[in-house]
């Protein structure tokens, strides 16, 4: 208790980013991310834009080297550069389409569970309209429609992204809503709008935002299918996925084309993890220190 | 050598938790007769439960006995294996939990439950001989034989604590241990269960040790009682010397003074003030000081010794001053 | 006499189940006066809770009214409700979940303040002032405002609930089991607080329990409910010595006691247990279980005043 003393000085914000601060796998997780978003951020100052596209048929399949510190691909391009600038439309999409499906899915599934009834099952039934057709084909059949662009894309992978974010609200919001506490906030006469903000969304945030986290890898690979299917982002921008489906044919036996836009995106998504996971903690006051 | 069924000896139980140890049983001491009816009383986190998993061995893997001794017929289970315990739950030792509503398995039915119980125990019993000895197990517990096939959610709460009690008594164990039987029921179905209890093990003849925080029960139910008090018996003796005695231990003066009393008229209550000790740092001497009306200085520094007279015992140094002055 | 401070008339709370209409609260009428308390006792099922709740517009009433010093509650508009909110207050059963995990002791106690109308909020440090206040009213050391529920002990959690209710200085609380879930040398602690409070404050009570022994303690009058019927309502210190109702006897009866003197008395115990008043038939609900159950008790069902403001529906208990 006496420990708590010093603690306690602390409003709940500080007491969120200094529980955050202390976690040491979340702290990992903000280095890794930093790390491979500034490179990213800051490719036209390591590479220019042009050696993306440059063919060098001479150097073709090299593995790494001083000259080609990721090595080249089968038309000689330089993979370094390429994942540089992927990785601008990988994550940029991809955390454009976590954001808009979690924010919408959170909309319709927290006013499904908060209000019930009727409203819940209008809604209810319209996610599971859009859950029935495989995300992949309606994403294809939204593209097809409004046509090809980077929007497009993240608007069309979105939509198929939104029920399961709104299930899971709805059923976190449902169990939130019947507890005592937000009972008797109702008793004191706070109104529904600030129950939702005060009550149950900090409670019910914690496994969403984790949840989160682990669909962007998923969202990572779904963007690049799009982009085999060519209905990703229009080339010869490359995207992540799109740079080892493109190798996938050397892949037995030049394995360093899979594998290092691989791990970026391996890094890329257990960093978002470790983040997630520290924030859910964070949030928890029930959590050590 | 044994005139106990179940002899207990400073026991220390301590749950090992990441940042904590959890102090639950601090050197406990109980004896049980056979036939005998035994509560066991004390508050919330006075390590009433701890006690009951201790001896089917059934703690969680946080859980760690570390010293004491746990004989049951002059036999120490602790030394003994895990095919040796599997052999005694269930079948010599019983035990009934708190909840009802948990402790049955939803998707089988009840008949198939207590047969289970049987096949476990008694596998050479013949499959008539098994239906008919569940049949009239659940009569004995008021329940129609004809029930047998149904689910637990089609029983009442006060139904399946008697489904539990038939499960606990199937195999005529020598002990059963009750874990607050009736706390999750009305007063009315308690009434009913406790009844049904007593008369069962009036029939089977096995000692109970039932575990609770309701003195009324302990007092209409039991023979003798052990009061606890983190971890510790703090007193020990037969209804009698508890509830009409004054020589109590001030903990137990403590409960029963927070009872309120139907027969009389009072405007206040009296509770035992401030809140249980936190099991993570036992305090010195005797853990009930800071709480206690007549604290000593010796009362911070060394734990009591037993005091006995007749049936009776209390560890509470208030009396060390009694006996000196006697002197 | 004058105006109650609170007053039910033949409130009633069905709910739709998929089986059928449950009958939760069935023509329940009742009266508190400032600075008493009135005791609801009942089993698991008896629709006490609900019979709160009802009161406190938590749930919407079927039909019936209840009348706060005169006043209608049930037909206020959104603009009046706050009237309700700051004179009408509940407190909960269980400590451990009507507290919200995530906010400190202090945020807890000044929430209902937040649901004030604008025109009434007071400002931060008023604020502060007054959780101050009423956190060493409720016996809550000043260091604990800025603990989580988390850290706090049962006791401690129940008077932070206490706090809570209390802040906006209300007329009237619901107190739906506030004991039942407490150690027993904690319940008296909460039981005297709770007493102490309502003779500075002239607060008057709903004490709902099933616990008669508390019940008796802290009430003036109580109501006995059996399947969402009140079976007897009377003074308690009539209930007590002279019970009349079948399910009133039997339940005083059923109550463990640590006089052992009374350990082998004759006992009625009643059989069976409590259904759920779905699609009820009319008279009595407590019959299929009642000792003394005859034809005309399953037709009809009705309050009398036996004696002057003891009433009972039904005297077959006495013996």
């Amino acid at each position: 208790m006496r420990k708590k003393k010093t603690l306690s000085e602390y409003s709940t914000g500080e007491l969120v980013l200094y529980r955050f601060r202390k976690n040491k796998l979340a702290m990992l997780g903000v280095a890794m991310f930093l790390f491979v978003a500034l490179f990213i951020l800051f490719a036209p100052l390591i590479r220019p834009y042009d050696t993306v596209v440059k063919q060098n048929i001479a150097d073709r399949l090299q593995g790494p080297s001083s000259e080609y510190i990721f090595g080249t691909d089968e038309l000689g391009r330089d993979l370094f550069s390429r994942i540089l600038y992927g990785g601008r439309i990988s994550l940029f999409c991809s955390l454009a389409i976590i954001a808009i499906a979690f924010v919408s899915g959170a909309l319709i599934g927290g006013a499904a569970g908060f209000f019930g009834g009727k409203v819940d099952t209008v809604l209810m039934r319209i996610v599971d309209m859009l859950m029935s057709v495989p995300s992949a084909l309606l994403a294809m059949a939204i593209i097809t429609a409004l046509g090809n662009g980077v929007w497009k894309l993240v608007l069309a992978l979105a939509i198929g992204q939104i029920p399961r974010f709104a299930r899971m609200v709805r059923s976190s919001v449902i169990t939130l809503r019947n507890m005592e506490y937000v009972e008797a906030a109702r008793c004191f006469g706070i109104s529904s709008m600030k129950i939702m903000l005060k009550h149950i969304l900090p409670n019910g945030i914690g496994p969403i935002v984790v949840s989160a986290t682990l669909t962007l890898g998923a969202v990572i690979l779904s963007i690049s299918s799009m982009g085999y299917l060519g209905l990703g982002v229009a080339s010869p921008t490359p995207e992540w996925g799109t740079i080892i489906s493109e190798n996938k044919v050397n892949i037995q036996y030049y394995p360093y084309l899979g594998i290092i836009p691989g791990i970026c995106i391996m890094l890329t998504v257990m960093s978002v993890n470790f983040i997630g996971d520290g924030l859910r903690d964070a949030f928890d006051p029930k959590s050590k220190n | 050598m044994s005139d106990y069924l179940l002899e207990v000896n400073d026991l220390h139980v301590q749950y090992n938790t990441d940042d904590s140890v959890v102090h639950a049983l601090n050197g406990l001491n109980l004896r049980l007769k056979e036939g005998e009816k035994l509560g066991l009383v004390g508050e919330t986190g006075a390590g009433k439960t701890t006690l009951a998993l201790s001896i089917l061995r059934l703690l969680p893997k946080v859980g760690q006995i570390v010293s004491g001794s746990i004989k049951y017929k002059g036999e120490e289970l602790l030394d003994k294996n895990e095919a040796y315990m599997l052999g005694l739950r269930g079948r010599r030792v019983s035990m009934i939990f708190q909840d009802p509503m948990t402790s049955l398995n939803p998707v089988k039915t009840v008949g198939n439950q207590i047969l289970e119980v049987l096949n476990l125990h008694f596998p050479d019993l013949s499959k008539d001989e098994k239906e008919k000895k569940v049949d009239e197990m659940l009569q004995l517990v008021g329940i129609p034989a004809s029930r047998k096939g149904e689910f637990p959610h089609q029983f009442s709460g006060g139904m399946k604590q008697r489904v539990v009690i038939a499960m606990a008594l199937i195999a005529e164990p020598e002990l059963l241990l009750a874990d607050e039987p009736t706390t999750a029921l009305d007063v009315t179905i308690q009434a009913q269960i406790m009844a049904l209890m007593g008369q069962l093990k009036e029939k089977f003849n096995s000692a109970v040790l039932l575990i609770t925080h309701d003195l009324g029960v302990v007092a209409e139910f039991c023979d003798t009682v052990s009061v606890i008090y983190a971890g510790r018996v703090v007193e020990h003796g037969a209804v009698e010397d508890i509830f009409m005695g004054n020589e109590n231990h001030p903990y137990t003066k403590g409960l029963i003074g927070c009872i309120p009393d139907l027969s009389k008229d009072e405007d206040r209550l009296h509770p035992i003030p401030g809140s249980m000790v936190d099991a993570r740092s036992i305090p010195e001497g005797c853990a009930f000081a800071d709480r206690c009306p007549h604290c000593m200085d010796i009362c911070r520094k060394i734990i009591p010794e037993e005091h006995v007279n007749g049936t009776h015992s209390v560890f509470c140094h208030l009396y060390d001053a009694i006996k000196e002055g006697e002197k | 006499m004058s105006t109650p401070l609170i007053e039910a008339v033949d409130l009633c709370k069905y709910f739709k189940t998929p089986k059928g209409m449950l009958h939760a609260v069935e023509n329940v009428s009742f009266k508190i006066e400032e600075g008493k308390t009135l005791g609801v006792v009942g089993e698991s099922g008896c629709g006490k809770s609900t019979l709160g709740r009802t009161v406190l517009r938590l749930h919407k009433a079927t039909s019936g009214k209840v009348l706060y010093k005169g006043e209608d509650v049930l037909s206020f508009s959104k603009s009046e409700m706050h009237k309700l909110h700051r004179n009408m207050q509940m407190i909960f059963q269980d400590p451990y979940s009507s507290l919200d995990p995530r906010m400190s002791v202090r945020a807890l106690i000044s929430e209902p303040l937040s649901g004030l109308p604008k025109s009434e909020r007071m400002s931060p440090a008023q604020e502060k002032e007054s959780v101050d206040h009423i956190m060493e009213m409720c016996g809550l050391p000043a260091h604990y405002a800025n603990l989580y529920p988390h850290e706090l002990d049962g006791g401690m959690r129940q008077r932070v609930g206490l706090a809570r209710s209390m802040i906006l200085d209300p007329r009237f609380i619901v107190c739906d089991e506030p004991v039942s879930a407490l150690d027993v040398s904690i319940q008296a602690q909460i039981l005297n607080l709770l007493m102490d409070l309502q003779d500075e404050h002239k607060l008057s009570y709903m004490f709902i329990t099933h616990d008669l022994a508390v019940v008796k303690h802290i009430s003036d009058d109580i109501m006995v409910m059996y399947m969402g019927q009140v079976v007897e309502y009377a003074s308690s210190a009539t209930l007590f010595a002279n019970p009349m109702h079948p399910y009133t006897v039997a339940l005083l009866n059923s109550i463990p006691t640590i006089d052992l003197s009374k350990r082998n008395r004759e006992r009625i115990t009643i059989h069976g247990e409590i259904s759920s008043p779905v699609n009820p038939k009319p008279g009595c609900r407590f019959a299929p279980r009642c000792p003394y159950a005859s034809e005309e008790c399953r037709n009809e069902h009705k309050l009398v005043e036996v004696e002057s403001g003891h009433y009972a529906a039904c005297t077959k208990g006495v013996r």
